[in-house]
């Protein structure tokens, strides 16, 4: 630790964010080191430290010969203060040496209203945030995460994008960027040879014109290279690195517990669900190999806690026998499994069993919709008797309260489908009461969220409902839904608007990110931090009119700016499932039908293991 | 309940972690180090451990003891190597051995201070050590019982010994005994009545360093 930094931890909020030394952070000597990468995260320590794919990929790259790989975060805003008045720029975790000194500073993203923090944390590192200013090849930045599905809001400031997942890819950008270092070549000679590797996007690269009603008239690539960039995946995940001696912080985390990932892609379909589609296809972890990594973690964490995790748990085919095994070893330790990301249509009284044996913990159902018109429309293929079969099952097991998650706003809503969220929540109360042990301590949290049109879903053509309408809706259910053992809690639309301006917006907003930026902007997702009128009135000094992204419903042929990046999933594919969800017709299951999404051609002889 | 102790370090990065972290940070040190320990009864069972005397945020210690409970099968020799192993940075087993004598007995804390001023502190260790050899010297304390928030207290009592080092760079090196515990002086409440009462001289940085933890007669306490 550095004597500058010495003297400003004593005057900051959570010191042990800033000082890494954790068991397991991975120091290097350098002189065995030829190539340092900063695996930056744009939020705290503690939300980054909680994301699997950081802890994978810091994994992936120090198990490489001759990489350090670091780590960064977002400072809080006692910390930039300190580190602005004392002059002393963002650091690595590890070594403590500034970040201006690694070859590649990369980024994480996850989440839209982290960008402005993506530019503070260059800025805090002394970098220009603009890549045109950026003169030198080195550092080279870098970014990858579910964001890049849409890259270009931030295409003036990033110079490749890494698009899907970044086990294989990283690597052998690393390698190509290990060769350029060696033989000194210039930043267009780098981004040329890199622009060769499978899954990296160069948005220097790539020529935008407008039409005259503002949507994309053009995409245009240098000669070379080809649109769209198609995504990576893990081909085995039997096979491919999972993290079973990971950092264990010395401070609390989020999510400070052994995540054990089970399978990639989702078999639903849901047509609001960005991960659903864009994960596709769908890989299991053979159960024997879920087990190992997962006492594996346990043993090495020493963590008391287990969560299983993928994006619908309960549809994971081995789950109750892989329950099992882990259960011999964690109940004898003390050791509690919890499931997130379970179905109301097949919980089951064993699986519900198993989650109780050794701590029991919440329970949450999302039926995302109120009435099935709309739960079909959405292609959510969850029934009411799904729900009430699984709440029956919760409440006689022991559970006296259960969160429901809805959101509002989907296409084709109306104030039917938001009072039905009211009968339903009604209809569970009714169910506690009838099956619970104790019925008068029955609970039910209604919760409801903006809903937020994505890009390579069916809805990405939609727009979002304004948030005067939104708020309407919510005040429509709160009144109706006035009941002792429901409470409602609803997400605040003003971030949920500025998400959909990014995550579906072109590389115009850069200059409204940049100034939001200058005029103090940063940690967006964090309400002691979010100002909507800033973001307002910077909007208008740009001449960028925000609703142009947020509220328009886009021509079913228009030129999307994301189309630079492909999931594998085609465009036909998402425009049937658009028709589909207007006539609310369902769509079965890959477990039980192919619908032909396109996601096939990543697998071998072109059939998906749903 | 028959107690074992850790004597253990807490030096460098690790002195920003907090009493509630280290403490999570040493349960699961011992699963790690599959080292069983006993736990606590009840409802929901976690390791019962505590470690005495919590050190403030910032500051460094030499001599921290943690209380556990070994079950058998691990000699009390093995513990400290088998825990070094897969401890965070800077936090550093040094002896693991039956406890004998009760915490209580643990009277006194020398700390090694190293302060550094603005400007050379001429003239400073005169005057601070006539203010710490006073009679009586009371000072407020923030408190969360008291009403006003804040109450009185008597630190001159609680003073051992001290003894001061001019060093480079403006600094000095105060090594102050203080009392350990009921009441216990925590050395920054001194250093802050100090530098208050004598605003001439500013600090501008300042470490603690916890050096030994002692009985009522001056000698080591384990």
């Amino acid at each position: 630790m550095t004597k500058e930094l010495e003297r400003i931890l004593p005057l900051v909020q959570k010191p042990a964010r800033y000082t890494g030394g954790e068991y397991r952070a991975v120091v290097k000597d350098k002189e065995t080191v030829d190539f340092r990468f900063a695996l930056c995260f744009p939020d705290t320590y503690e939300i980054g430290m909680s994301n699997l794919g950081v802890r994978i990929l810091y994994g992936v790259m120090n198990r490489m010969e001759g990489v350090w790989c670091e780590r960064a975060f977002a400072p809080w805003g006692d910390m930039e203060e300190q580190m602005r008045a004392h002059n002393i720029p963002l650091w690595g975790l590890e070594s403590g040496d500034p970040l201006q000194e690694f070859d590649i500073i990369g980024f994480s993203l996850g989440y839209e209203m982290a960008y402005t923090n993506v530019l503070n944390m260059m800025d805090l590192a002394g970098l220009e945030v603009r890549r045109e200013n950026r003169l030198d090849t080195w550092p080279l930045i870098v970014a990858g995460g579910t964001c890049c599905y849409n890259p270009e809001p931030l295409a003036d400031f990033v110079d490749v994008f890494s698009l899907g997942e970044g086990e294989d890819v990283t690597v052998e950008m690393i390698n190509v960027c290990r060769r350029g270092k060696k033989e000194n070549w210039s930043k267009n000679r780098l981004l040329q040879e890199l622009s060769k590797v499978p899954g990296l996007y160069i948005p220097s690269m790539v020529d935008v014109t407008y039409g005259e009603d503002g949507t994309i008239a053009a995409l245009t690539p240098s000669e070379g290279v080809e649109l769209p960039i198609l995504k990576r995946v893990v081909s085995d995940m039997n096979t491919s690195y999972f993290p079973t001696d990971t950092i264990v912080p010395s401070t609390e985390v989020v999510h400070d517990r052994v995540t054990l990932e089970l399978f990639r892609g989702c078999i639903r379909g849901c047509r609001f669900c960005q991960a659903g589609y864009a994960y596709r296809p769908v890989r299991a972890k053979d159960p024997k190999v879920a087990l190992e990594q997962g006492i594996a973690a346990c043993k090495d964490s020493g963590y008391q806690e287990m969560t299983l995790s993928s994006l619908s748990t309960s549809d994971y085919r081995p789950l109750v026998e892989l329950c099992d095994g882990l259960l011999d070893y964690c109940k004898p330790r003390d050791i509690g499994l919890s499931l997130p990301s379970l179905r109301a249509d097949n919980f089951s009284m064993s699986l519900m069993q198993r989650m109780q044996e050794v701590r029991k913990s919440g329970l949450t159902f999302a039926p995302e919709a109120g009435t099935q018109r709309l739960r079909d429309a959405i292609n959510k293929n969850v029934t009411e008797e799904d729900l009430m079969q699984s709440c029956r099952t919760a409440f006689s097991g022991g559970w006296t309260s259960v969160k429901l998650y809805f959101m509002l706003g989907l296409p084709t809503e109306t104030d039917e489908d938001v009072l039905g969220i009211a009968e339903l929540a009604k209809k569970v109360v009714q169910c506690g009461k009838a099956y619970a042990a104790n019925p008068r301590r029955v609970h039910v949290t209604v919760s409801t969220a903006c809903f937020v049109p994505k890009p390579h879903t069916a809805f990405q053509w939609e727009a979002q409902v304004d948030m005067d309408e939104y708020m309407r809706r919510v005040t429509l259910l709160r009144e109706n839904m006035r009941d002792r053992s429901i409470s409602y809690n609803w997400h605040d639309p003003d971030t949920s608007f500025l998400e959909a301006v990014f995550s579906r917006g072109d590389r115009r907003l850069g200059r409204a990110i940049e100034e939001a930026w200058r005029r103090g902007a940063k940690f967006d997702s964090w309400s002691e931090y979010f100002d909507l009128n800033r973001w307002l009135e910077t909007f208008q000094d740009c001449g960028i009119d925000p609703h142009f992204y947020a509220n328009r419903v886009r021509k079913d042929d228009e030129a999307f700016p994301w189309e630079v990046t492909s999931t594998g999933v085609t465009r036909a594919f998402l425009a049937r499932e658009r028709k589909q969800a207007y006539a609310a017709v369902i769509t079965p299951d890959c477990r039980h039908q192919c619908s032909g999404c396109g996601a096939n051609r990543f697998c071998k002889g072109g059939v998906c293991d749903a | 309940m028959p107690k074992d102790r850790l004597l253990f370090e807490k030096t460098g990065r690790a002195r920003y972690i907090s009493h509630l972290d280290l403490m999570r940070t040493f349960q699961r040190a011992f699963l790690r180090a599959d080292i069983p320990i006993k736990h606590t009864e009840g409802f929901n069972p976690h390791p019962f451990i505590s470690i005495a005397l919590p050190l403030s945020l910032g500051f460094s210690s030499a001599c921290e003891i943690l209380e556990f409970g070994l079950l058998e099968g691990t000699n009390h020799a093995d513990v400290p190597a088998k825990l070094n192993a897969v401890l965070p940075e800077g936090v550093v087993a040094r002896a693991c051995y039956p406890g004998e004598r009760s915490l209580k007995e643990l009277a006194a804390l020398e700390y090694a201070i190293h302060l550094e001023f603005d400007s050379d502190p001429q003239g400073l260790i005169a005057a601070w050590s006539s203010a710490m050899s006073r009679e009586s010297w009371v000072i407020e304390k923030k408190s969360k019982k008291a009403k006003s928030g804040t109450t009185t207290l008597d630190i001159a009592p609680l003073i051992k010994g001290f003894n001061f080092t001019e060093v480079e760079n403006n600094g000095i090196e105060l090594t102050c005994t203080v009392s350990a515990q009921n009441p216990g002086l925590n050395p920054n409440v001194m250093v802050n009545a100090l530098t208050e009462e004598f605003p001439e001289w500013k600090l501008s940085f300042v470490t603690y360093h916890r050096g030994r933890a002692l009985d009522k007669d001056g000698k080591e306490f384990r």
